[in-house]
């Protein structure tokens, strides 16, 4: 029953989650019309590893029953979610996009799913990943490539591919990915959806798989900002199962969502993350900039220190955990692992330890030179999530391509990178379109813990633009 | 010296020897990969050497904090 009278899934997560509260939708109604999309174009576009039929319908009918039977409901009553494959569910096989894992069934729940849960959210499905978060391209050898809904010839972008695939395409309303070197951040580029990584430490990390013990975050894809800023305040805060968690309180970021900029300086690079930038690419960034500077903000051209170190410290820190993490495995099942996934860990075990102690100790005395000349003058950053127009599956298939195609699928991490190293906040929302029809992202970071500015400025911004509303018309497979 | 960049044999054999030194059995058919791997990371190492100044210390790597907070 509604009394909406459209495609249900095409609305926002905190319209839906609204809409259940309001009693003019019911959560199975919202379940179905997810898998309605789902089953129309899944096979095209490969966002998912597993699908819980049952237990999501289980799940929707007992949260009918209990918006029923009166009393309180949480921000996400009723909400189908679908999450990255890589964060555990008691009891559920979480793959982490691999062979090696593939019938891995933890025995406990990630933190970051419960408290969803405890929201009054559930998860339905695992979503299609890169091989242990391990590429930004979206490409994946044993459960196929992710395909981009916008046209099925391109990535998604990695690693959370399923992730920004599935919400694209209104498989689900919101789904959580993970982010070591940009794989929110480019998957929500790609997919023209939202995307946000908070600030290192800001969300519990506890049962989710690691790459990079000092550079992993936990974050949502979703429609828009505000969906992002909802489940955000969710899922962020102290948790004490990951002592490394940041005991910072958790504001209400939707709360301060009111679309003025005025008095908020947006640094505009002049260095680095507009170098070699494509034409359609720097088009839709300068017209992105008017719309924050008709909010309200300032623009401050910027240059910016530091970064060519930066982009190689960030590569050594996490190339080094993720070789770490995965030893064993690498030691004992080689051809477990896809070929371009062999080259990156397996050589990783050769970087010397002393490299990756000096790369982490100018993490602290580099953040604090960033914070000073950067955040010193400017509240928020703005750059391209990614400096190229988005490149076909078949353009950066490393396994199969001709030498040189390991440095056009690295190349699309180029922007994101720096601030996984920095451990600052940033966010990527669609700001146009190129000439392939596929979308452009804009980037928005800001000072640590300042994810509520971050989400301001792309909420404000999402207030005077319609991109992030725009649906894919999906072709067959 | 890791800033500078060997010639192709000499980085083969420095490959071989830090393969074996890491247990690692790289099959035949995956050589050719991890080894452009190796080199590319090679090059990206020479980049690393920078200056050390006193306000790059100390080294905030390890935070014992971080350990006994969830205890």
């Amino acid at each position: 029953m509604t009394a909406i009278g459209l495609d249900v899934a095409n609305l926002s997560l905190v319209q839906a989650a609204e809409a259940v509260r309001q009693g003019e939708v019911s959560a199975v109604a919202l379940l179905d019309a997810c898998l309605a999309n789902l089953d129309a174009h899944e096979e095209a576009v490969n966002a998912t590893i597993w699908v819980d039929r049952e237990g999501a319908f289980a799940a929707a009918r007992a949260a009918d029953a209990e918006h029923a039977a009166g009393g309180p409901i949480g921000s996400l009553h009723g909400l189908p979610l679908a999450h990255k494959d890589m964060y555990y569910q008691a009891g559920r096989r979480s793959t982490c996009g691999s062979a090696i894992r593939k019938d891995f069934v933890p025995s406990y729940s990630a933190t970051v799913i419960e408290r969803l849960a405890a929201a009054g959210a559930y998860a339905f499905a695992g979503l299609n990943m890169a091989e242990f978060a391990q590429n930004g391209t979206g490409h994946n050898r044993h459960h196929g490539d992710c395909r981009n809904p916008w046209n099925l010839s391109y990535i998604t972008g990695g690693s959370s591919s399923g992730s920004g695939a599935a919400v694209a395409s209104r498989f689900t309303f919101a789904a959580l990915g993970s982010d070591t070197g940009g794989s929110i951040r480019l998957p929500a580029a790609a997919n023209g959806v939202s995307g946000i990584k908070p600030t290192q430490t800001r969300v519990s990390r506890y049962g989710v798989m690691p790459l990079s013990f000092s550079a992993d975050n936990v974050g949502p894809l979703a429609r828009t900002a505000r969906d992002c800023a909802r489940i955000l305040s969710v899922i962020a805060g102290y948790d004490p199962r990951d002592p490394t968690s940041a005991e910072m309180p958790v504001p209400d970021y939707e709360a301060g969502l009111n679309g003025d900029l005025r008095g908020v300086r947006v640094g505009v690079p002049t260095t680095y993350f507009l170098d070699d930038v494509d034409a359609p690419v720097q088009a839709a960034f300068e017209a992105s900039l008017a719309v924050l500077a008709g909010r309200g903000a300032t623009l401050v051209p910027l240059k910016l220190p530091l970064m060519d170190a930066i982009s190689t410290y960030a590569s050594v820190v996490s190339r080094v955990e993720g070789a770490t993490i995965h030893a064993e495995w690498m030691r004992k099942h080689p051809h477990d692992f896809a070929t371009h996934i062999n080259a990156r860990l397996f050589a990783s075990l050769a970087i010397p330890a002393t490299y990756y102690v000096e790369a982490l100790s100018r993490r602290g005395p580099i953040l604090k030179a960033f914070a000073t000349e950067v955040f010193g003058q400017v509240d928020l950053l703005v750059a391209p999530t990614i400096r190229i127009c988005l490149p076909s599956i078949a353009a950066t298939d490393v396994d199969n391509g001709p030498p040189g195609t390991e440095q056009v699928a690295m190349g699309i991490s180029i922007n994101t990178r720096p601030f996984n190293y920095l451990g600052l906040p940033s966010m990527s929302i669609p700001c146009g379109f190129d000439p392939n029809g596929l979308p452009i992202g804009l980037q928005i970071s800001g000072r640590p813990f300042a994810e509520g500015a971050v989400l301001k400025a792309a909420d404000a911004y999402q207030r005077d633009t319609d991109w992030h509303a725009r649906r894919p018309a999906i072709p067959a497979a | 010296m890791m800033t500078e960049i060997p010639d192709e044999a000499a980085l083969a054999l420095e490959f071989d020897v830090f393969a074996r030194r890491a247990g690692l059995d790289i099959p035949a058919d995956r050589r050719a990969g991890v080894f452009a791997g190796f080199k590319d990371l090679r090059r990206m190492l020479a980049l690393m050497r920078q200056p050390r100044t006193a306000a790059h210390e100390p080294a905030g790597t390890y935070s014992i904090l971080s350990v006994t907070r969830g205890l």
